[in-house]
Parts: C-alpha cells; structure tokens; sequence
C-alpha cells in the first residue's frame, strides 16, 4: 500500500501557526512563577487574612532584623503586659514597668532600619520608595503590634489599673523622638540617647516631687505627646537623610 | 546622563574630584585601582549620595530635589559592590522584596502576579529559577552575585549602575553576563565598574580612574592604541629607568612597557597596557 504521506519533520513541532512562540514562552513562566516561586511565610500569610496588602506585608517582614524587631517587641510587651495587669502592684511597683514599656518600640524601630538591620539597604535606597516612608511603615507595625498585644495581654488577664497604660502615650513620643535623632545618627545611637534622655527625665522628675509616677501624669502625659509632634516634624523635615547613604544609615 | 565638576569627600580624602561625563544609550566601563573613587562615582550616579561639589543630572533631573531623585530611581537598577543579600531567605524572596520597592507591575491590572512573573523571568535569564526556593546562604559567591544582578535588572531600567559586577562570577557565567549586558545596552545606559581589564574590553567606552580623578575617556580600542609602540617583549630582566613596567611571561622572557630600546621586538599593544600606561604616566 502507498500514499502521499510525508514524513514527519525533525524535531521538536513547533507552535501551532499564528501562535506567537514569545507568547507561549511568557505564559509557560508565568505559570511557573504561581507554581514553582516559594508561598509567602506564615507570618505573611497571616498578615493578609487581616487585610493588609501583600506588597506591605512584604515590606513588614522582609528581612530577618524586621522580624527580630518584631518579636523582640512582641515578647518584651507580652511580660510587660503581663506583669502590669497584675493590680495588686504598688505604684513603686509600676515605675519599672512605665520606664521600660516605652523603649519596646524605640529599640523596635532601631532594629528595623538602616545598614545593620537590612543587609540590602544600599539596594533599597536606590529604589524609588521613598526612605522616609519606609521606616514610618516599619515604626508604626512596630509601635501597632506593642500596642496590641498589650492590649490582648491586658484583656486576657482581667483588671488592669489605667496607669499600666501610662507608657503609650511615652511610647509614642520617644518613637518620634528616636525618629528624628535618627537624621542626624545611626538608628542605634539615636535609640541609646532617646532610652538614657529617657530615664534621666523619669528619674529627675521621680526625686523631684517625690513620687515614683511623677513622668505619667497628665502633664508628662501632655509634654510626651508635643514631642511626638516636635519628634515627627523634625524626621519629616529632615527626611532626606533616610534616602541617602549616609553616617545615619 | 551628564556630570558637571563632580566631587566628594569621604573624611578627609576626596573620593571624587572634578569628574565630568556624559552618556546615552551605551555600555561604559569604569576602571581602576582600588580607591580609585569608581564605587564612590557610582554611588552619586545611583543617587544614594550627593556630590559635594559639582551636579549629577540624570535625564535632565537633579537628585538633589526629592521628587526629581525618586523619579531618577524609577528608571534605575543599581549593584552596589557589597549586594548585601539576606542569607536566610529565599532567592525569589529577595528579588521578590525588592520588586515591591521599586513598584514592579504596580501600574497593572493583577499587580502580584505581574511582580511574580517578573521576579521568575529574571531569576530564569540569570539561570537561576530551579533555586528560586533555595535560601540565598546556600548558594556560592558566583550565583549571589547572579541574584544581584537579577534585582538590578528589575522594572527594566534605562539607566543600569554594576558596581563589580563580574565579581565572583567563574567564566561561564562571566559570558552569561556579557550577553545580558549586551542585549541591555541597546535600551540601556549601563556603567560598570571593575579592576579587570579583559572585562572593559567588551564596553563601549572605557573611563580610566585613579585617585579620584578620570584620567581617560574612550573606546578599548583607543586605549590599547595609547600603549603602540610602547609595548614589547625582551629576554633579559629590564635594569634601566625607561621601562614603567614589565612582567614575566610563561617562556621565561619579559613583557615590557614603556620607552623601548632600539631594537626591540614590539607586540601589539592591549587593554591592560593601555590602562598600565595610564596609570604610570
């Protein structure tokens, strides 16, 4: 029996026509990319079931100092929590707890920037996100993530004076305030002086008026969170020293 | 990109001093001794510093203005000398965290996938994508160094900045390179650093630097014309003032450069004779 069959081509067949081989290729890695590129970490995934967008949750915990900073706060604010809802404590008691609680997010924020806490921080300066905004993002996951489990460290085990939560409002004001040293020092430096300016303020005021809380009340209170304002404006104004490779870095 | 009077301080020692460039669309080499300023020049071109002295513009934007600086990263892709590469994450993972920083598909209708899809295809053109779940203290200098360059080359810049970028990268995958930076070049300005001579051959344009200063600018070709007739090969250990510089070859004899005696057995001249004589003037 004969025909007109042709025999078949060498090798592999190619697209079929009018297919587009540079399409077939893009498709075949972008299924590679869903299928074979690693799933985000638990931590990540995580993240996203709360809302927040993967690209942020990305730039929350990308490097391994973030997630030092992370738990590092986490754990600190969890025995601080703990130790401050106990409501039979004295006020003598509490004043550990108020002049610590406040340096978490400080030492946080310290960990979560610059040369020694993102080994790509070269890299990353050159990318058109700007400084300014990234470590703002990372100071306020930082300071978010003390507040709240404190929060739940509180509910959880029952009572807790109102003066526990004396240190927030400090919290937040020597985050600032570590903010805006850091445009003029590296971000350690400027967490040691923000933590002995700190505790040199608590213990002056504590001698001066004789009693231990004397930094937690209403004009403490009101002083931390003009210099949150002062501590903002100045990083905000000085925000190109976080875009540029610098001793600050 | 154009360079003005360029200078700056690094303590007391002027890393950079008065250096002028201009460059569109082309493959430069910068080449020289260590501390010669070529890290400290592609520093100021990648906008993480500024010049002290003198301006950088880069497609007429001064980095000096925020806005301007953050417009200039938009198109840039930057490997600095020390990646700095986070050890215990995955490869896809540090491309991936850098692609989120430089916005890649920020612009598209499924923005995740496009940056998935981007960060693969590169990890694929450095031949990396069967390790992109491998964790980057795993891998050797040559293939860090490939993952750096993949994340340079993120959101496709039109103006690429390799600090030693052949650094740690064994033969193959020093060709690998040249391919990608020559495919690059025709969309691309690229500048480049190294202390390798056989590497600038392959550029556009060569910039000799040292002490912070650009002591030559033009193509391999005229750098290695600056050596002819300087260049020979003589069998007997050169003893007087007249040779700059000279070295033993394989068969014993003495390649030489410099002034040659009357006589002498010239060779055609290369690269690296050229930048030696610039060097030693």
């Amino acid at each position: 029996m004969s025909g007109n069959l042709r025999p078949p081509p060498a090798g592999p067949p190619g697209p079929p026509p009018g297919i587009d081989p540079q399409r077939i290729e893009r498709n075949w890695m972008a299924i590679s990319a869903e299928l074979f590129a690693p799933q985000p970490s638990r931590i990540e995934r995580w993240l996203r079931r709360l809302s927040v967008p993967p690209s942020a949750t990305r730039l929350m915990v990308a490097t391994p100092a973030l997630r030092r900073a992370w738990f590092l706060a986490l754990g600190l604010v969890v025995l601080i929590g703990l130790a401050g809802a106990d409501s039979s404590r004295t006020r003598e008691d509490l004043f550990a707890l108020l002049v610590l609680a406040p340096l978490v997010p400080v030492l946080g924020v310290s960990m979560a920037y610059g040369t020694t806490a993102d080994p790509a921080h070269e890299i990353s300066l050159a990318t058109p996100l700007s400084g300014f905004r990234l470590v703002m993002i990372r100071s306020a996951v930082v300071v978010a993530c003390s507040v709240f489990v404190l929060a739940v460290a509180s509910l959880l085990t029952g009572a807790v004076s109102p003066l526990a939560f004396g240190w927030l409002l400090p919290a937040l004001g020597l985050t600032a305030g570590s903010l805006a040293l850091m445009t003029f020092t590296t971000p350690r430096r400027a967490a040691a002086v923000t933590a002995a300016g700190w505790v040199l303020a608590v213990v002056i005021a504590r001698n001066g008026s004789g009693d231990p809380l004397a930094a937690f009340t209403a004009a403490g209170q009101i002083s931390m969170v003009v210099i949150s304002g002062i501590g903002l404006l100045t990083a905000y104004q000085r925000r190109d020293r976080f875009d540029l490779l610098t001793a600050s870095t | 990109m154009l360079v003005f009077g360029a200078g700056r301080r690094l303590g007391t020692t002027e890393a950079i001093v008065d250096v002028d460039l201009s460059a569109q669309g082309e493959l430069i080499t910068v080449l020289g001794p260590n501390g010669a300023g070529k890290s400290t020049l592609l520093r100021c071109l990648a906008t993480v510093w500024l010049p002290d002295s003198g301006s950088v513009l880069i497609d007429g934007l001064d980095p000096r203005h925020e806005s301007d600086r953050l417009e200039i990263r938009r198109r840039l892709g930057y490997l600095p000398q020390d990646s700095g590469l986070a050890e215990s994450a995955t490869v896809f993972d540090v491309v991936d965290y850098l692609a989120v920083m430089k916005s890649v598909g920020r612009n598209t209708r499924h923005p995740e996938r496009w940056r998935r899809l981007e960060v693969m295809e590169l990890l694929d053109l450095v031949g990396l994508a069967e390790q992109a779940a491998e964790k980057v203290g795993s891998l050797s200098r040559g293939m860090r160094q490939r993952v750096a360059l993949a994340q340079a080359l993120l959101g496709r810049p039109t103006l690429l900045l390799l600090d030693e970028p052949a650094s740690g990268l064994d033969p193959e995958e020093r060709a690998r390179l040249r391919s990608i930076l020559g495919e690059r070049r025709r969309r691309a300005t690229i500048v480049t650093s190294t202390h390798l001579t056989d590497e600038a051959e392959y550029s556009d344009r060569i910039l000799v630097m040292a002490a912070g200063r650009i002591r030559f600018d033009g193509s391999p070709a005229r750098l290695a014309a600056l050596a002819g007739g300087k260049s020979w090969i003589q069998s007997t250990r050169p003893v007087d003032g007249s040779t700059r510089t000279f070295w033993e070859t394989s068969d014993g004899r003495y390649r030489c450069l410099g002034t040659p005696p009357s006589g002498a057995e010239t060779v055609e001249p290369t690269v690296e004779d050229g930048y030696l004589l610039v060097l030693n003037p």
